[in-house]
């Protein structure tokens, strides 16, 4: 058979109703635990909603990077899987929701948001030009705007492409995606420092930016990986999608384990060897009491395991295998954030409970939930790309 | 359809044209075969004259000590150590080239891939040198390993300085066996072209009994990929340690976490320029150019482009970190580099490095050669500057204002750094008449039709 058919012979089926139902089992008990904990601890929930936040925007800003990057670069492998990552990064659109409650409790945990404490700290005082409300304000409504409009932008001309088959809108998105690459790393990096590293502002590392980046880019990999891989084996793509691709999607997830690794350890490092209590405060909180064991657990699961399972050119290609390390990688990046965010709330050791899951189950709720309903009115596959046909006939 | 649109939808071949297998052998070993003519030897005598200007000020520099160089307090680094990041990354651009892109399978690459490869191993060489001499008393280098000795002298184990040694040397060795693997199916080639007795008994035994057999391939692409694998966190680590011999210290301007990926992004992006660079000649002196197209040139460029802009948002962030760090040393350190005594240097680096090469987004200025060519020098030079900015700037400006000084190398300094351009180029000269610039086998292996799709079955 050849591929032009395979082409044609897409029929859009939804997508299985137990997806939706276990995607709003996970949301329903998330919202009601997260709601509750809102209730009793809302400092400590306000901490994990900005976990929420990150972990949905990596999800979903990591995405629109790769969509971005396969029209700019004019891969060809990532083609008939391209629209799974265009739904994924609809996870954007709800961003600024998830973002209202941690807003309203920004003085519970933005230190620099205490006006009294910045005017009698020097150091405070003078990053108050830019750790100030009205500019943190003003830049993370910038953040959301530029992202959510360059997906709307983007998805857009892909839906329409679908049914005018046109080329030029090929050509559209690979100027748009050329001009979102360079606005991403800047709001990618600054948004980073706006939400997590101002958590503990006297803090600061230049190479932070690069590694959330890359903490990002893994966790969308991972959840497109296990969306296409378990899409795929429902027959809800076209036929042609393989093991060429899967190694080609277990591969990066390698690659950008290994350069997490290599820029959470550069950090580290740097920072341990110069032994400046400028910069050591922030990782002898991470080594405070219970933090330590959680540190040294952190580094098992965000890199040995991962590394270890995906290094031998096989597991790469066992679909088995990348969907178990897909949701291990999510999870782990979960924890990333975690590690990140939660010492500045619970300086002594790590508190993990109800609160913690309750904001994970949301998390992974509202991914599923938005694919779920996105994913009903469009196209699986970008059925009018023009290069579709070789994205399928790719081989290693 | 415009054939700008069938980019789309067709894998457009590597090589231009459908040369016929014989061809291809025949252009690339015809530089082997033929006696060179009077421009090269022109050439030659240029480079080795240069090699010659560097020797000379070297001698000068052992008898009378290092005290010829502008190296004095506070500012210990000088030239030297500018000249070995800049020669180091150099070297880089030929393993992203060879191991990286070949593990990305990026096609484009076969064509270059050997050159560059070539360029490595030459740029490694010749940042080897600095080091070696910036010791000031070379004949005692070998104690930088550590080996067990009657003194009972060790090595500075938690220095990164000695991490480089480790580093670039394992580098080197993987960087020399990767090539060397990759040319044993041309050597074949050559062995069985040639009319040359002696050329033949070398060429049997450096193609270590080749025949191309079925099963040769098979071990020689799993060797290839085994060693494209160990060369790839090789080079990144290569660039990340030179980045902690400055970053592990406190010095502002120095210390700073994104040195290693900065330092990395920033090799690469000379290393291209100066392949860049190199190529255009190449391939049109030894009539390449459909074998090292003007796309393959273009894809460079994106490169550049790419890794510029890297460095570029390296530099914004040391700026506003220092800024944002609150600590008034650091943000006088970034201050004086843009504003200070050495502004200067700062600005061309930063012209030089961030805003020319932004010219390659635009289509014409990436496939129009003396353009690239002239942004290609502007990138290096830059580079050098960077280092030189990274290395004089902090050192001449420490903790102490009563120790501060202005750094100036001195004649003898720039005459070394004449004799390593001398030194690499010579090497790349006798490189061009010695061996097959471009792999022969990897080429025909992206032809016309050699890659069957499976769209027939």
């Amino acid at each position: 058979m050849s591929s032009t058919e395979n082409i044609i012979d897409y029929n859009k089926k939804g997508l299985p109703p137990i997806f939706g139902i276990f995607g709003f089992g996970l949301f329903g008990i998330g919202l009601g635990l997260s709601i509750l904990a809102y209730l009793i601890e809302p400092v400590r929930s306000a901490y994990n909603n900005v976990i929420l936040l990150e972990f949905l925007s990596s999800i979903g800003i990591g995405s629109l990077f790769l969509i971005a990057l396969e029209y700019v670069v004019g891969a060809v492998w990532s083609t008939p899987f391209r629209r799974v990552f265009e739904i994924l990064s609809s996870v954007l659109l709800i961003l600024p929701l998830v973002a209202i409650p941690v807003y309203l409790h920004a003085h519970d945990i933005f230190h620099w948001t205490h006006l009294e404490v910045v005017a009698s700290d020097p150091i405070l005082n003078e990053k108050s030009p830019y750790l100030n409300m009205t500019f943190f304000t003003i830049r993370i409504i910038a953040y959301f705007v530029i992202w959510i409009l360059f997906h709307l932008l983007i998805t857009h001309n892909s839906k329409k492409q679908d049914v005018t088959k046109d080329i030029k809108l090929t050509k559209l998105n690979t100027k748009l995606s050329a001009i979102f690459l360079p606005l991403f790393a800047i709001t990618l990096t600054f948004s980073s420092i706006d939400w997590l590293m101002s958590l503990e502002p006297h803090w600061f590392s230049t190479i932070f930016g690069v590694y959330y980046f890359a903490g990002t880019f893994l966790a969308a990999i991972a959840a497109g990986t296990y969306l296409v891989i378990w899409l795929n084996e429902k027959g809800l793509l076209v036929k042609g999608i393989g093991k060429d691709h899967y190694y080609s999607l277990g591969a990066l997830l390698f690659g950008f384990i290994n350069f997490w690794a290599y820029i959470a350890f550069s950090q580290y490092l740097l920072i341990w060897y110069a032994n400046l209590p400028e910069e050591t405060v922030w990782f002898l909180q991470r080594w405070n009491g219970s933090w330590m064991y959680f540190s040294i657990f952190f580094v098992v699961i965000h890199f040995l395991v991962p590394y270890f399972a995906l290094l031998s050119q096989p597991s790469k290609m066992n679909p088995k295998t990348l969907k178990f390390m897909s949701v291990w990688i999510i999870l782990a990046h979960f924890f990333d954030l975690y590690w990140i965010v939660m010492p500045t709330f619970s300086r002594e050791g790590f508190v993990f409970g109800w609160i913690e899951i309750g904001f994970l189950l949301l998390g992974l709720g509202i991914v599923i939930v938005v694919f779920n309903l996105k994913a009903k009115n469009q196209n699986l596959v970008a059925i009018g790309d023009p290069r579709l046909k070789r994205g399928l006939d790719f081989r290693l | 359809m415009s054939s700008d649109s069938l980019k789309y939808l067709e894998d457009i071949s590597v090589i231009e044209g459908r040369p016929s297998l014989r061809s291809i052998d025949d252009v690339i070993s015809k530089p082997l075969d033929t006696k060179p003519d009077t421009k090269y030897y022109i050439a030659l005598a240029i480079t080795l004259s240069m090699m010659g200007i560097g020797g000379i000020a070297l001698i000068f520099s052992l008898y009378y000590g290092t005290g010829m160089w502008g190296n004095n307090n506070p500012v210990g680094w000088g030239l030297p150590i500018v000249n070995f990041v800049f020669w180091v990354g150099i070297g880089h651009a030929g393993t992203l080239i060879s191991a990286i892109l070949f593990l990305l399978r990026q096609k484009w690459r076969n064509g270059i891939a050997r050159f560059a490869e070539g360029m490595t191993i030459f740029a490694v060489m010749t940042a080897g040198i600095f080091p070696a001499i910036h010791t000031g008393r070379p004949w005692l280098d070998g104690y930088l390993f550590p080996y067990p000795n009657q003194h009972g002298l060790w090595v500075n184990f938690n220095s990164p300085l000695l991490w480089d040694v480790f580093a670039v040397s394992t580098y080197f060795t993987v960087s020399f066996i990767f090539w060397y693997v990759g040319l044993i199916p041309d050597f074949a080639i050559l062995r069985d072209r040639t009319k040359n007795k002696i050329k033949k008994t070398i060429y049997s035994i450096t193609s270590l009994g080749w025949r191309g057999s079925n099963r040769h391939w098979q071990h020689y692409e799993m060797v290839y990929l085994v060693l494209a694998g160990f060369a790839t966190p090789l080079v990144l680590s290569v660039h990340t340690i030179v980045s902690f011999d400055f970053a592990v210290s406190i010095l502002p301007g120095w210390h700073t976490t994104i040195f290693p990926p900065y330092f990395v992004a920033g090799a690469v992006f000379s290393g291209f320029a100066m392949v860049q660079n190199v190529l255009i000649f190449i391939r049109k002196i030894f009539n390449f150019e459909h074998i090292i197209t003007l796309d393959t040139l273009e894809k460079m460029n994106k490169v550049i482009l790419l890794t510029g802009m890297l460095v570029g948002y390296a530099y914004g962030m040391e700026f506003f970190m220092a800024w944002y760090s609150g600590v008034q040393v650091e943000q006088f350190t970034f201050v004086n580099r843009a504003f200070g005594p050495y502004a200067w240097a700062y600005w061309i680096m930063v012209s030089c490095n961030v805003i020319f090469p932004q010219l390659f987004w635009f289509k014409k200025i990436r496939r129009t050669i003396p353009l690239m060519f002239v942004i290609g020098v502007f990138v290096n030079v830059g580079m050098w500057f960077e280092r030189f900015v990274i290395t004089v700037t902090s050192l001449s400006r420490d903790y102490l204002p009563s120790s501060w000084a202005y750094y100036t190398p001195t004649i003898t300094d720039f005459a070394i750094l004449i004799g390593s351009f001398g030194f690499f180029f010579t090497f790349l000269l006798l490189f061009t008449k010695t061996l097959p610039v471009v792999s022969m086998a990897e080429v025909k292996a992206v032809t016309y039709g050699a890659q069957p799709t499976h769209k027939d079955h």
